[in-house]
């Protein structure tokens, strides 16, 4: 019915509703291949939505949703962990399973999906863990890591199976300044080094400038604004416009409990 | 039309609820989620075998064969030795106003394989491990981690679920095994220093006594109490919903679930049993 695209993600006029509130509302998105995209919108809007229906974690209620050509909600079990394979996702919180060790964390989806001899993947998890600058780490447990190393972990996880598709979920949320430079330093660094396209949700502007080639605004479950770089900072749309600086003043808190309290 | 159907709807649900009771509606639907949810785990485990992978890994299988095998022998143990001491002890004295102590043997021996060393066994594997699977999947699913697991392609059913009910579902019938054999043994201490029964007299007593018969039905029913203790604990452990308050609300329903599908379980059993080989 509906024939493949040439994008490496494509949504349409995706609609999720979670208890009678609609998250998405006809979001349509495409993704062309080695572009870095960022998605922007309030917390809450539905951005971690948009990743997970990508994953097929959800499904959508109207639309649906492509990852090359397959068709994620439509696909079977087995076809979709086949596709899942070539995603990685790095976690808000990171996710690492807290009771293995970062090697072993790392290691998880090479002992679980391919045949690799224990030899073949130290050397793979060795390499994905220097390319993240956590190679002496190895032995520690999550919990004696810093948030920032964790997610340098999440990161190195997320490589390992060499994805073509990399999404995150806030990589910068909760870090001091230093430390998100040089995360969005390494989405750069491994994205282009390894040919990975990328979808990054944020709403930390400075993050968002210094990785993204192109960006997207989710408003009220709409995309409002879908634009390079350049063009968004410039945009004429009022709501761009109070998210990028920030005020209180404009359509954003219009008629919320919020705004009644700014008066 | 649409109206008549709305009504026979609600027939029905009226009869459902006059039948069972809104809790007992719940209930039956509880207990189907658990089964689908086995059936999934078994499926997309079964998946990867037919795909010439190996279903989980060997060491994950064991470590959760350790914990709930190996080590619940000294409790189990212990709490059969003390439940057969009673047992020999209490009706011992019963029967020694007719002069029939010789019963004692072979009363112990039958009461546990068939009935008592699986139930104690599962109601305590129930609280022991089933609390240990539920908290450990909660806590991993709150964390994101279980999500995380699907998100890579690794079915968590199969990474996480199938060892351990796997585990459980071999090991409770050693471990229910292990209880019969400290009942009888502690029996044999009571008859010997109660009732003068020589240990070779106890012992001819106990196999002339105990069927061939009694001893599988023990296990039969033990593995499937390994099944039900695994899957209702892994199951809730899944679901949890809503942070570390999550975990403990599904900890306690996990066990308080687990005990009581054990022991209606285990009359449903008993009943099909008589009627088929009576």
């Amino acid at each position: 019915m509906t024939t493949p695209p040439h994008h490496i993600v494509e949504l349409r006029d995706v609609e999720k509703v979670f208890e009678a509130k609609k998250v998405l509302d006809g979001v349509s998105l495409k993704v062309n291949p080695l572009e870095r995209l960022v998605i922007m919108g309030q917390s809450g809007s539905g951005k971690s939505t948009i990743l997970r229906l990508i994953l097929g974690i959800l499904y959508p209620d109207a639309g649906t949703a492509f990852f090359k050509q397959f068709e994620i909600p439509r696909l079977t079990r087995r076809k979709l962990q086949q596709v899942r394979r070539q995603v990685g996702m790095v976690y808000q919180y990171s996710a690492l399973l807290s009771s293995r060790t970062v090697r072993e964390n790392v290691a998880l989806p090479l002992e679980e999906l391919t045949d690799n001899s224990n030899e073949e993947i130290d050397r793979i998890v060795d390499e994905k863990l220097e390319m993240v600058g956590m190679k002496d780490s190895k032995d520690l447990l999550p919990s004696e890591l810093s948030g920032g190393m964790r997610k340098r972990v999440s990161l190195a996880r997320a490589l390992v199976m060499d994805p073509e598709l990399i999404l995150f979920d806030e990589p910068t949320a909760g870090l001091d300044p230093v430390i998100s430079s040089v995360i969005d330093e390494l989405i750069i660094n491994l994205t282009e080094k390894q040919k990975v396209t990328s979808i990054i949700v944020t709403h930390e502007m400075a993050s968002a400038f210094r990785v993204g080639t192109r960006m997207a605004m989710l408003y009220h479950g709409k995309i409002i604004e879908d634009a390079s770089a350049e063009e968004f900072k410039n945009s004429k749309n009022p709501v761009v416009r109070q998210f990028l600086s920030g005020s209180t003043e404009g359509p954003i808190l219009e008629g919320t409990q919020d705004a009644i309290a700014t008066k | 039309m649409a109206n008549a159907q709305a009504d026979r709807r609600n027939a029905s649900e009226t009869i459902a609820e006059l039948a069972f009771g809104e809790g007992g509606r719940d209930f039956l639907a509880q207990l189907g989620s658990i089964f689908w949810f086995t059936v999934d785990t078994f499926s997309e485990t079964w998946d990867n075998v037919r795909q010439g992978r190996r279903p989980f890994r060997a060491a994950s299988f064991f470590r959760s064969a350790q914990r709930a095998g190996v080590d619940s022998v000294p409790l189990v143990g212990l709490v059969s030795f003390f439940l057969g001491l009673t047992m020999a002890l209490l009706t011992g004295y019963q029967l020694q106003k007719f002069g029939t102590e010789r019963l004692i043997p072979g009363l112990v021996s039958i009461a546990f394989t068939r009935e008592l060393g699986p139930l104690i066994t599962g109601i305590m594997l129930a609280a022991r491990i089933g609390a240990a699977f539920t908290a450990e999947l909660g806590s991993m699913k709150v964390n994101e981690e279980v999500e995380a697991i699907d998100a890579m392609g690794v079915g968590p059913l199969r990474f996480l679920v199938a060892p351990r009910v796997l585990a459980l579902f071999f090991l409770m019938p050693c471990l229910s095994t292990v209880a019969n054999l400290a009942a009888i043994f502690a029996s044999s201490l009571i008859c010997y220093a109660y009732f003068s029964i020589a240990w070779v007299y106890f012992l001819d007593l106990v196999k002339d006594a105990l069927l061939i018969r009694d001893i599988i039905t023990g296990v039969l029913k033990s593995f499937m109490f390994g099944l039900l203790i695994a899957s209702i604990a892994c199951y809730r452990g899944l679901s949890v919903k809503g942070g570390a308050s999550g975990v403990g609300t599904a900890t306690t329903s996990s066990v308080v679930t687990a005990i009581t599908t054990v022991i209606g379980f285990d009359t449903v059993y008993n009943v099909v049993y008589v009627i088929f080989f009576p």
